[in-house]
């Protein structure tokens, strides 16, 4: 009998990081995080972390170890209702249903959008200018990404897209830890569901959009009907709130960074550096989970095959280790690297399409407004995956 | 260093386009290109950053 020496086990933290409290800022408990370990244990969670940058793209990156085919939800129900998404899949499987949203978000047909959006930021921004105070995310960051997303997918125009969206932001807390939220966000999940298997059709959806060419590849025997639905109801929760909160998060930094929104207006060319750094900051998708296939090692710690572990996007993007000065909001610094859009196989595949929404809308911003200000306290939402604003009061002149 | 885009693996998102805009640019098919294949001197370092910062590990450096 051998006496192989035990793997010492990952420092613990007891501490509920999903609490309403924690969730308004997560910050100074990530550091924590970071601090004990390049892999700490959520006692209350039973769950392993990695919230540092290099140990969470390198498990991003490295999907034969850190499996997303058990799901990447922190509850065993959105892992079984989420059996058919693209999130919940690995490669080989993963590849062909990805093809099919490579295919329809691909960079080169979505960039052919982007003279529209320009054209329907504008016209927004002038709006916003007569009035002068609005809220942030109700008149503004939730304006573009829902039409545009909601025509892309396919749905026709009209209450349902209301309904979707309500819904779209549940399906977070759908996703997090088991608890109050996420037992309260069942009936809503499954309304969602229920509506669009009745009501998202062929016949009812926008011609050439995203859920035809499912329907289609469906039809041609490629992935089940199904599939299908679940891939419009993965395009449309994961395309909505996430775009809508990036929007939200840059402008409150830029309305309470005046030198930084100050220097997007004489260079807006910055624009884009300015989006990845607001996402950078306040990642609208703050975790998900992988399932280790094989033991692995971090650090010291030794972490058993069949292990749920817990990574923090929104962690990693302010781990000190890899951006200096982490809590700076800095137009300049242009992280490319950020693990906001998720990372290899299971890269964002809107990411082109939010980018471009974002540059549209704070380009039209930065050539009409010379300031913008909070004009009031804003109110964060509390959710379990996503971070966001709720309501943001903003003045511009 | 010369630089190339796997075709087959780029998606197209641009990040190396972001990155190190002297060496990358978006194509009129709006994929990513490589506008200065043989890079020297100032430009290596963003480059490298383009190399490691690609979601789809597309860039080659030989």
């Amino acid at each position: 009998m051998t006496t192989a020496k035990a793997s010492p086990a990952a420092p613990e933290a007891e501490f509920d990081l999903f609490s309403g409290e924690v969730l308004l800022d997560p910050f100074p408990y990530y550091r924590e995080l970071r601090d004990l370990g390049p892999v700490v244990y959520l006692t209350r969670y039973d769950l392993y972390g990695l919230f540092r940058y290099d140990q969470v793209r390198g498990a991003l990156s490295d999907w034969e170890t850190f499996s997303s085919a058990q799901g990447v939800a922190l509850n065993p129900i959105a892992n079984a209702a989420w059996q058919n998404s693209i999130l919940c899949m690995d490669p080989p499987k993963h590849r062909t249903i990805r093809k099919v949203f490579d295919d329809a978000l691909r960079p080169k047909y979505i960039r052919q959008v982007a003279g529209d959006l320009e054209q329907q930021a504008e016209a927004l921004v002038d709006e916003l200018m007569e009035r002068g105070e609005f809220d942030g995310v109700q008149d503004f960051a939730q304006r573009l990404p829902v039409n545009v997303v909601m025509d892309l997918v396919g749905f026709p125009r009209d209450e349902g897209r209301d309904k979707i969206l309500g819904w779209a932001i549940n399906s977070f807390n759908f996703g997090g830890p088991p608890g109050e939220r996420q037992t309260a966000s069942l009936p809503i999940a499954q309304a969602q569901l229920e509506y669009l298997l009745t009501n998202a059709r062929p016949e009812n959806l926008l011609p050439d959009s995203f859920g035809q060419i499912v329907y289609a590849a469906a039809d041609r025997g490629e992935i089940s009907s199904e599939e299908a639905v679940t891939m419009m109801l993965g395009y449309a929760n994961a395309g909505l709130d996430t775009t809508i909160n990036a929007v939200g998060s840059v402008l409150w930094l830029l309305a309470t960074n005046p030198d930084q929104w100050q220097a997007i207006c004489q260079d807006p060319k910055l624009i884009p550096s300015a989006f990845l750094e607001g996402i950078r900051m306040e990642s609208p998708a703050q975790f998900f989970s992988r399932v280790t296939t094989r033991d692995v090692e971090i650090g010291e710690t030794t972490i058993p095959a069949g292990s749920r572990v817990l990574h923090s996007y929104g962690s990693a993007n302010r781990d000190e280790r890899h951006y200096p000065e982490p809590d700076r909001f800095d137009v300049r610094r242009n992280p490319v690297d950020t693990v906001a859009f998720d990372w290899g196989v299971h890269t964002c595949p809107g990411r082109t399409l939010a980018s471009m929404e974002g540059h549209a809308l704070l380009g039209a911003l930065a050539r009409r407004a010379s300031t913008i200000q909070p004009a009031g306290e804003p109110t964060r939402i509390v959710n379990s995956i996503t971070r966001g604003w709720h309501t943001l009061p903003l003045r511009i002149s | 260093m010369h630089v190339e885009i796997d075709h087959v693996l780029c998606v197209g998102y641009g990040v190396c386009v972001q990155s190190a805009p002297e060496v990358f640019a978006i194509n009129d098919d709006g994929e990513s290109a490589v506008t200065r294949p043989d890079v020297d001197g100032e430009l290596e370092s963003v480059t490298r950053l383009a190399e490691v910062s690609c979601p789809m590990q597309a860039v080659r450096i030989s």
